[in-house]
């Protein structure tokens, strides 16, 4: 999207707001000079003492200020300012979709609900003073409270390990390694890993080999490459940048580990590792453009819209959001369904399985399949599970 | 073999950081297995990297038509602010010219003197309200441009922290709308984003609401005349409701004579387009407050203030330019709808699927499923689409599975293919291609 043409429109009302203003300041310090002067005049006429009439200089006053005429001088910055203003919002109105609403659907969302999912939101994202303000603001806070404790958990194991601290993590990951093992995580023995290197590299040989015997032995059965080269980097104790293995020390190794524990973290706790408000938000960004297309097509028939089963338009939202198989029959375009399952042709190719029904003529016929040569017999078709 | 499932697949903002449910596979042993051959998959590469960066740009960019609010509020603030300053100047030197020709009137010298030095003070006091005024406006405009500079700083490469703060300028919204107005603002400050959300225009609302909220129509009605031309424009009918209000506030205290004076003076000019509104009500007076009509009853009760404060909101958002829903609420809905499928409440969803939690389930209740134009198949196992790289077997038995994720089963059980959800067993080799166009 190109901003230029509106900052450049935007450039035009402020140099015709600037103009208004001087011209403004202008007017008035006209008619402030005229009535200075006349005060000055009156003043004077009386020193001097000659006796002219202050009248006949208050009637000379209007006169010149009817000639003026600042309020028709006034309107006239107005008028041209005033062009200026309704282009703008034309222009942003062309340029963006000015009603987003559009395609909203007259229901409302439990506020309850939206307020509960916000505060979780806080929480996740570690904004506990925003998230308890909200609370306090908006909800019930025993409703929420489950939700908090685990996540100030979670922040402090991250704030300790921005300082280098891995004590809170490995003992958090040490009281979760049943758990992590069955979750096909290996955080523990990476974080010891990184404590290992940590004290390896603070140069204490010794005790970086008695930290490998007690912590890293255990991992030997799954690890044991891993555990070789790393005992291996004891000869490089305090001076690892000249091992064959400097990339222990990269300072990125600490935001990948940040970030596979938080991922674990949150998969114990039963939750997802991005925020669903935020993945949700984003979804909406991405089908919002089409759905509005498609309603400023549709705009008379609004009331179907309200009452849709589907959406009436394909969305496609890039892969990242798509969390379940859906299959499209190629021949009929329609999303697969338990009553109309995929179908696997011995040929290899997947139709939909009334998509198949009508070829063969209610399966008593064989045909072609329609993206290979293959002669087809519906027999010979089966079901698929995705 | 008919194109490409998601061989476009790049990480998006939300992606590069893979799903904890997606295991990360090792290297293989066994040989993948090729689709049409090295030169297919290299020219599908190829498409892939060339489709991506613009698909992804165009995305942005239909993203960002979608801002009409985050440039639109400031800039009817700052036309606000300048309609504003200038009917205060247009007051004062219409006052000042009139003040001179009243001055030629003045009984003597000394007080010819007196009131045209009032008139330099006053005129003094106007030139520092321009000036006051002219700041305002100025940082006014600065607000806009730095919505626009906003506009122009997303491109790709800052795609996930530009959606970061607009999620976070959708939830500022949705604050001031509920009338949340300090979490709005801790999250603004903390997040410094102050320039990008409008708090000070809702501020403005919020006087209005918590009168309204009190049963006073007074700053209501004062913010009825300060955007009279505008309200007139667009036919509302605002004022006209509050002065009803107040009308009917008369009656139940029992107050007929002042009233009927009400209704001649504000009421009145309103016959001519709303009679019947406008009768109903007059009607109230033979009726009474403990009316059991329920015509008029309606009008005696408490709720017919909430419905003048969503009047108000309704009357505002229009005249900001915004949308009347929460902006949140919008984006929302559209997500929920293009995230809902029919699979999003079976057992095997996968956390990561904002449907898969209650409170998502509920919103979306109401809302239409997704509709796909094109096959996405995700592995059931590792939870990656399956694609030309990594494409879909079946087992005997009908389920399908990836191929990255069959091969790692078979290396660890020496050939041998267990089905996770039927203990169906069978070898590698059974295994057959499915094609998915
Ligand atoms: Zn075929």
């Amino acid at each position: 999207m190109d901003v230029n043409p509106i900052k450049d429109a935007f450039d035009r009302v402020a140099k015709k707001q600037k103009l208004s203003y001087s011209k403004t300041q202008e007017v008035i310090d006209q008619i402030f000079q005229e009535i200075s002067d006349t005060i000055e005049k009156i003043q004077n006429t009386h020193k001097s003492d000659s006796r002219s009439d202050y009248k006949a200089l208050l009637a000379d006053l209007k006169t010149k200020i009817k000639e003026m005429a600042p309020l028709t001088l006034l309107e006239g910055t107005q008028k041209e300012l005033n062009v200026a203003l309704s282009k703008y919002p034309k222009l942003l109105e062309k340029s963006f979709n000015p009603d987003i609403s559009k395609a909203y659907r007259n229901v409302d969302l439990d506020t309850a609900t939206v307020n509960y999912i916000i505060a979780s939101h806080f929480y996740r994202q570690g904004l506990f003073d925003v998230g308890d303000c909200f609370v306090t603001e908006a909800m019930e806070p025993e409703s929420i409270a489950s939700i908090r404790s685990p996540y100030v958990e979670m922040y402090q194991i991250l704030e300790a390990m921005k300082s280098r601290n891995l004590e809170p993590a490995l003992k958090w990951a040490t009281s979760n390694s049943s758990k992590l093992k069955a979750n096909g995580s290996d955080l523990e023995v990476k974080l010891h890993r990184m404590q290992y290197v940590e004290i390896l590299q603070s140069g204490i040989r010794d005790e970086a080999l008695s930290y490998a015997r007690i912590h890293l032995a255990r991992f030997a059965a799954d690890h044991f490459a891993e555990i070789q080269k790393l005992m291996g980097c004891l000869l490089w104790a305090g001076k690892l940048e000249l091992s064959p293995y400097p990339d222990l020390l990269y300072p990125a190794n600490w935001d990948k580990l940040a970030e596979e524990l938080t991922r674990q973290f949150c998969s114990l706790l039963g939750q997802s590792f991005e925020s669903p408000l935020g993945v949700t938000v984003a979804a909406g960004v991405q089908a919002l453009p089409p759905l509005l297309k498609f309603m400023n097509v549709m705009w008379g028939k609004k009331q179907e819209w309200q009452s849709m089963k589907q959406l009436p338009v394909p969305v496609e939202l890039d892969d990242e959001f798509q969390f379940h198989s859906i299959f499209v029959c190629p021949v009929s375009k329609e999303q697969a369904t338990d009553d109309n399952p995929p179908w696997l042709m011995p040929c290899g190719h997947v139709l939909c399985k009334q998509s198949i029904v009508k070829m063969s003529k209610n399966l008593s016929k064989s045909f072609k399949c329609p993206y290979c040569p293959t002669d087809i017999d519906s027999g010979n078709c089966k079901a698929l599970y995705f | 073999m008919l194109p490409l499932l998601g061989s476009n697949r790049q990480p998006t903002f939300i992606s590069q950081i893979p799903n904890p449910d997606r295991r990360d596979s090792p290297k293989m042993d066994i040989d993948p297995l090729p689709n049409g051959g090295p030169a297919a998959a290299v020219a599908a590469a190829a498409v892939a990297a060339t489709n991506a960066p613009s698909s992804k740009l165009s995305r942005l960019a239909e993203s960002l038509k979608l801002e009409h609010q985050l440039t639109r509020v400031p800039f009817e603030h700052l036309k606000k602010s300048m309609r504003a300053n200038h009917r205060v100047v247009e007051k004062e030197v219409s006052a000042v010219v009139s003040a001179v020709s009243d001055a030629a009137n003045a009984p003597g010298e000394d007080d010819a003197v007196d009131r045209l030095s009032s008139l330099v003070s006053r005129l003094q006091g106007l030139k520092r309200k321009l000036e006051e005024g002219s700041r305002t406006e100025h940082l006014q405009a600065q607000r806009c441009r730095a919505r626009l500079d906003h506009l122009e700083s997303a491109d790709p490469e800052n795609l996930s922290e530009w959606s970061n703060t607009r999620l976070k300028r959708i939830v500022v919204d949705y604050m001031l709308r509920m009338s949340y107005y300090d979490t709005a603002a801790k999250l603004a400050e903390s997040t410094n984003i102050q320039d990008l959300v409008d708090i000070d225009v809702f501020l403005e609302a919020k006087k209005v609401i918590d009168a309204l909220q009190n049963k006073e129509v007074g700053p209501a009605l004062a913010w009825c005349t300060e955007n009279k031309s505008r309200l007139k424009k667009s036919k509302s009918i605002f004022e006209f409701q509050l002065r009803l209000q107040e009308f009917v506030e008369l009656v139940r205290a029992e107050n007929s004579m002042r009233a009927i004076t009400y209704a001649r003076k504000y009421l009145a000019p309103w016959g001519s387009t709303h009679m019947k509104e406008l009768q109903r009500v007059m009607a109230t007076l033979a009726f009474r407050s403990n009316t059991e009509c329920a015509t008029y009853k309606v009008l005696f009760e408490t709720k017919q203030w909430d419905f003048l404060v969503d009047q108000f909101r309704q009357e505002f958002c229009r005249l900001y330019g915004m949308t009347f829903e929460p902006l949140l609420n919008i984006y929302l809905q559209a997500g929920l709808s293009a995230l809902k499928t029919p699979f999003c409440t079976e057992d095997g969803c996968t956390k990561e699927d904002p449907l898969s939690q209650e409170c998502f389930r509920k919103l979306a209740m109401p809302l239409p499923f997704s509709k796909q134009h094109h096959s996405k198949l995700v592995c059931y196992i590792t939870k990656e689409l399956m694609d030309t790289e990594n494409p879909p077997l079946v087992l005997p038995n009908g389920y399908v599975y990836s191929t990255k994720a069959l091969e790692e089963m078979a290396k660890k059980n020496n050939g041998k293919i267990i089905c996770p959800r039927t203990n169906f067993g069978c070898d590698y080799s059974d295994l057959v291609k499915a094609y998915i166009s």
